[in-house]
């Protein structure tokens, strides 16, 4: 018993102790600041500094949270219980967030720093007017691989490289319906939101003469596939391409001709913000040229900010396989929003394809 | 005991050397100054001195002992409670229905649990955070805890308690000076198991945390979304050095009491 009572009260003063360490931690960054915001974004996905910095400009805490993917962060801001102030879903999930009402309009004159956007990517289909949400990085879908391990003649600027015999069994395709049938359509000519049972089906078609080079159809875990050089050639979202050739350099990226899907990640206010002030000031900070060119540098995603471009490693910026020329940018296509029947349907066409590998 | 034959020894090698393998693995990559897991390149400390100068980091690992040790702590007691409540029942149709409540509770999948924790804090207008965590944590031990204690107390003669009644002991007394140093090595051993699961618990700690408050594998999962960097091994690695030791300190303690009874006895 005695040892019992012991045990009890060692935990007990343990945690009191570390109670009060996590409090001097916590409360060492910001002495004396009662405003906070939260934020809440995808992992890395922000130069920690810059926190710092926003907390020491204004004088408000941030606490900051991760998710690691969209439809568990709706779920979050769905449920409430959290008071989230900023959020940043990808496009799509910003327009079902509108659906399902989770979101506050943005006061646009709280954010002088928005004319810094490129307004090539500002009112867009799924956002007219951006009254809900502000571009906070973008990129493409394409293929990633190493050149030393295909044949000469291919340099995938164009879908139809994929189907080469020389690649059997070596491509990698990520697991998502909207990725690989949109893949098919553009490979058609087609525009990857078709609404169309026939263009659908012939997609379909298409990618199941693929099947013979398709090794696997996976998620992240290409990432160190390809790193480790034991992958060839993936078609994969170029932010994740760009951290492959951070750690590869051998490795190379590539957006075909024909077309393909270009994506956004968005700063949004849910509807369970607490502090609207706030929020705005810390969406305002973040479009700031110079801010946002540092937190450019340390994520190295694309961005929408072309004040901060001006700010950038000019190698950075003209590095076409990350930030399209004209030409190809007017072929890329953005996710739309295609309902409930006709994304069941893109699902079911790319079931489809799945089993019919091996 | 008698002595291990080579075959035995090799066998039981070769059970380690699979346990213990990834994570030396990844301690070993964890000084690695190359910054991926590729090749080795040279020495350094660098990711260790990354954790350290993260202060959120730091708050985040310091939340999670804090969780587990609490949560520990709260599930030891209720469950201890609740194990010698369920074998104190004399009907035995009603404590086989307990017991398989309990256990029901062991085998359902975490997520369901961790769901229905948010759908409930969310229901009766609890903030997300510290506390959600915890009530959650506790919830999941204390069946682990009513299960490891359960043998002992079955296993002791319920004459050493009709003796002590017979001496003129209290029930309080019964409680204090008999039942729970018998069970004592159950209560400890549900406590560690409680710990192990408050700290490794991913999927319920998923749903319910909220306004800033995280725990470590809530932080390792969303970092490792862009792949393992190595302050996730630098990190891996304190929280293996930290419960080698704890191991350690519990052991020699231990021994250290048993010693000392055995001498008492002497």
């Amino acid at each position: 018993m005695k040892s019992l009572v012991q045990a009890t009260v060692a935990i007990i003063v343990v945690c009191a102790l570390l109670f009060f360490m996590a409090d001097r931690l916590e409360s060492a960054g910001s002495a004396g600041s009662k405003d906070t915001i939260t934020v809440y974004n995808w992992g890395e996905y922000i130069d920690p500094d810059i926190i710092d910095q926003f907390t020491e400009e204004t004088g408000i805490k941030v606490i900051y949270e991760t998710f690691d993917s969209n439809e568990a962060m709706m779920t979050k801001v769905e449920q409430g219980g959290s008071a989230y102030d900023v959020a940043v879903p990808s496009e799509y999930m910003v327009e079902m967030m509108k659906e399902k009402d989770l979101l506050l309009p943005i006061d646009h004159s709280k954010l002088p720093n928005l004319q810094n956007i490129d307004p090539y990517f500002l009112d867009l289909a799924f956002d007219p007017g951006n009254k809900y949400s502000i571009p906070y990085f973008w990129g493409t879908v394409g293929i990633v691989y190493n050149p030393s391990l295909v044949a000469d003649h291919l340099d995938f600027t164009s879908w139809e490289d994929l189907w080469d015999p020389s690649l059997k069994e070596k491509v990698f395709l990520v697991d998502g319906a909207r990725e690989v049938m949109g893949m098919g359509l553009n490979s058609l000519g087609e525009s990857l939101n078709a609404k169309d049972e026939t263009l659908l089906r012939q997609a379909t078609d298409k990618l199941i003469t693929l099947s013979p080079n398709i090794k696997a159809i996976i998620g992240d875990e290409i990432t160190p596939l390809m790193i480790n050089n034991e992958a060839t050639v993936a078609l994969t979202w170029s932010g994740q391409a760009a951290d492959m050739m951070w750690e590869n350099e051998e490795l190379d990226f590539a957006v075909p001709e024909e077309g393909s899907n270009l994506w956004f990640d968005n700063f949004v206010i849910p509807k369970t913000a607490a502090n609207l002030e706030g929020a705005h000031a810390f969406i305002n900070f973040m479009l700031d040229a110079e801010n946002s060119a540092q937190n450019n540098d340390y994520v190295g995603y694309s961005t929408p900010n072309a004040a901060a471009m001006e700010l950038m490693d000019p190698e950075v910026i003209e590095d076409e396989r990350f930030y399209p020329d004209e030409e190809l940018r007017d072929k890329l296509e953005v996710y739309e929003n295609l309902g409930l029947r006709w994304l069941g349907k893109y699902n079911e066409y790319f079931l489809k394809f799945k089993m019919s590998i091996r | 005991m008698k002595k291990l034959s080579t075959a035995s020894k090799i066998y039981l090698l070769l059970v380690f050397i699979v346990l213990y393998a990834p994570i030396f693995y990844l301690i070993f990559y964890s000084f690695n100054s190359g910054g991926s897991m590729n090749s080795f390149e040279s020495f350094t400390l660098d990711h260790y001195q990354a954790v350290f100068e993260d202060s959120r980091l730091i708050v985040i690992l310091i939340n999670t002992v804090i969780i587990a040790l609490l949560s520990g702590l709260i599930a030891t007691i209720i469950g201890t409670l609740g194990a010698i409540g369920i074998v104190s029942i004399k009907d035995k149709k009603m404590r086989n229905t307990i017991l398989s409540l309990n256990n029901v509770l062991i085998v359902s999948p975490d997520v369901v649990i961790g769901a229905s924790f948010l759908i409930l804090f969310t229901m009766i207008g609890v903030k997300l955070g510290f506390t959600s965590v915890l009530v959650s944590h506790v919830a999941f031990s204390i069946p682990i805890v009513v299960l490891m204690v359960l043998p002992k107390l079955l296993e002791m003669n319920t004459s050493l308690i009709d003796a002590a009644r017979d001496l003129g002991a209290s029930k309080r007394d019964v409680l204090t000076r008999v039942i729970l140093p018998y069970i004592q090595p159950g209560i400890f051993a549900g406590f560690f198991l409680a710990l192990t699961y408050s700290l490794d618990d991913f999927a319920v700690t998923f749903f319910v945390t909220g306004n800033g408050f995280s725990t470590l594998s809530i932080e390792i999962y969303s970092m490792a979304r862009t792949g393992i960097s190595l302050t996730v091994n630098a990190i891996s690695g304190l929280v293996f050095f930290v419960t080698v030791l704890v191991v350690i300190g519990y052991y020699t303690v231990t021994n250290r009491r048993k010693r000392v009874s055995e001498e008492v006895q002497r």
